[in-house]
């Protein structure tokens, strides 16, 4: 129950400042280069209300299954993408709820970057636990 | 009751997020607004100037405002580059360009330009969404496209500028030069600065 408004909450968070600000967010995209230009825009827009619907799916207690899914998948494309530029060494701003440049050195942003990958594997337990407390499994044992 | 997951509410939560994007877009002003399409399709429509218009002799046309016509010792300083957008070139020489009165461009955000800018740059944010339509109007002046154009971001990493510098190619301009280190660099100097949302 706390996992899940926790987790929420900080969807919820994530999402507003790029919905108020979607080219930001979608420089901030583009800064990952991991995503063909024509997908840029559309992403920087649409991503951020899955963010807030998941986010408040989770929060209001509605859906939680599916929304600890689709937040788990979000998690997991965010690790993929911080992970892949922190291999190959390419310095970003991670535009996770902040989507105005910071103006940090490289160095700075790349353990920034190991920061955000320990955060999103935190995350991913709480979508983990979601999942675990609403599976049709653990619901048959229990109840 | 045992819950499996219903792909169907997956599915409503994309859909639910889509439109309220779609709808969010819609109601964005300006500056807060993205292109559903791919951010080069509309400058292409311009299509490169005409070869007989390119040599045609430098006339400066009345809507250029402030930007002065180019001496044939700056036009040799600074040859035309037609196989790359732009070159990155020095402060030394960005100086010199803007005492010889260029045209500036500054591909920042519209409201980091209107919190200072160098003092006579134009405002071209290149993650705007019109933008497409700066560049047009630009092309659509008339400017002579063999003046020095030196564009400009937030230095370091930023690539703004080279990003404009690319839609200014696609309409024909091969004289945009990138001042690299950028609009930090320019206030470090105590160089003129401008604020609002004005040049």
């Amino acid at each position: 129950m706390r996992a899940q408004i926790a987790l929420g909450a900080v969807f919820v968070a994530a999402a507003i400042p790029k919905i108020a600000d979607p080219p930001a967010f979608a420089h901030m995209i583009y800064n990952y280069r991991l995503v063909p230009g024509s997908f840029v825009n559309a992403l920087a827009l649409v991503m951020p209300w899955i963010e807030l619907v998941v986010g408040l799916l989770l929060v209001l207690g509605v859906w939680r299954r599916e929304a600890a899914l689709v937040a788990a998948v979000l998690l997991l494309v965010f690790l993929g993408a911080i992970g892949w530029n922190l291999a190959r060494g390419h310095a970003i701003d991670c535009g996770c709820f902040d989507v105005r440049s910071a103006g940090k050195t490289p160095e700075q942003l790349l353990t920034d970057m190991k920061w955000v990958l320990l955060r999103d594997v935190g995350l991913l337990l709480l979508a983990a636990q979601v999942l675990l407390a609403t599976s049709p499994e653990t619901s048959r044992r229990y109840s | 009751m045992a819950r499996a997951t219903n792909a169907g509410r997956v599915a409503a939560v994309l859909v639910l997020a889509a439109a309220a994007a779609a709808v969010s877009n819609l109601a964005a002003s300006t500056s807060r607004k993205l292109a559903w399409v791919g951010s080069y399709s509309r400058a292409l429509e311009v299509g490169p100037p005409a070869p007989e218009a390119a040599a045609l002799p430098a006339s400066p046309s009345p809507s250029t405002g402030s930007v002065a016509a180019v001496e044939p010792d700056l036009a040799r300083s600074f040859p035309p580059h037609p196989d790359k957008p732009a070159i990155e070139i020095a402060p030394a020489d960005v100086l010199h360009l803007y005492r010889k009165k260029m045209l500036f461009l500054d591909a920042r955000r519209s409201a980091v330009y209107s919190e200072g800018h160098i003092a006579g740059a134009r405002s071209f944010p290149v993650w705007e969404s019109d933008i497409d339509d700066r560049v047009k109007k630009l092309f659509e002046e008339g400017l002579d496209q063999r003046a020095p154009v030196v564009a400009y971001c937030s230095g370091g990493n930023c690539e703004d500028s080279h990003m404009l510098a690319e839609k200014l190619y696609r309409v024909g301009f091969d004289k945009v030069l990138i001042y690299k280190d950028g609009f930090p660099d320019w206030q470090k100097r105590g160089l003129p600065v401008s604020k609002g949302v004005n040049p």
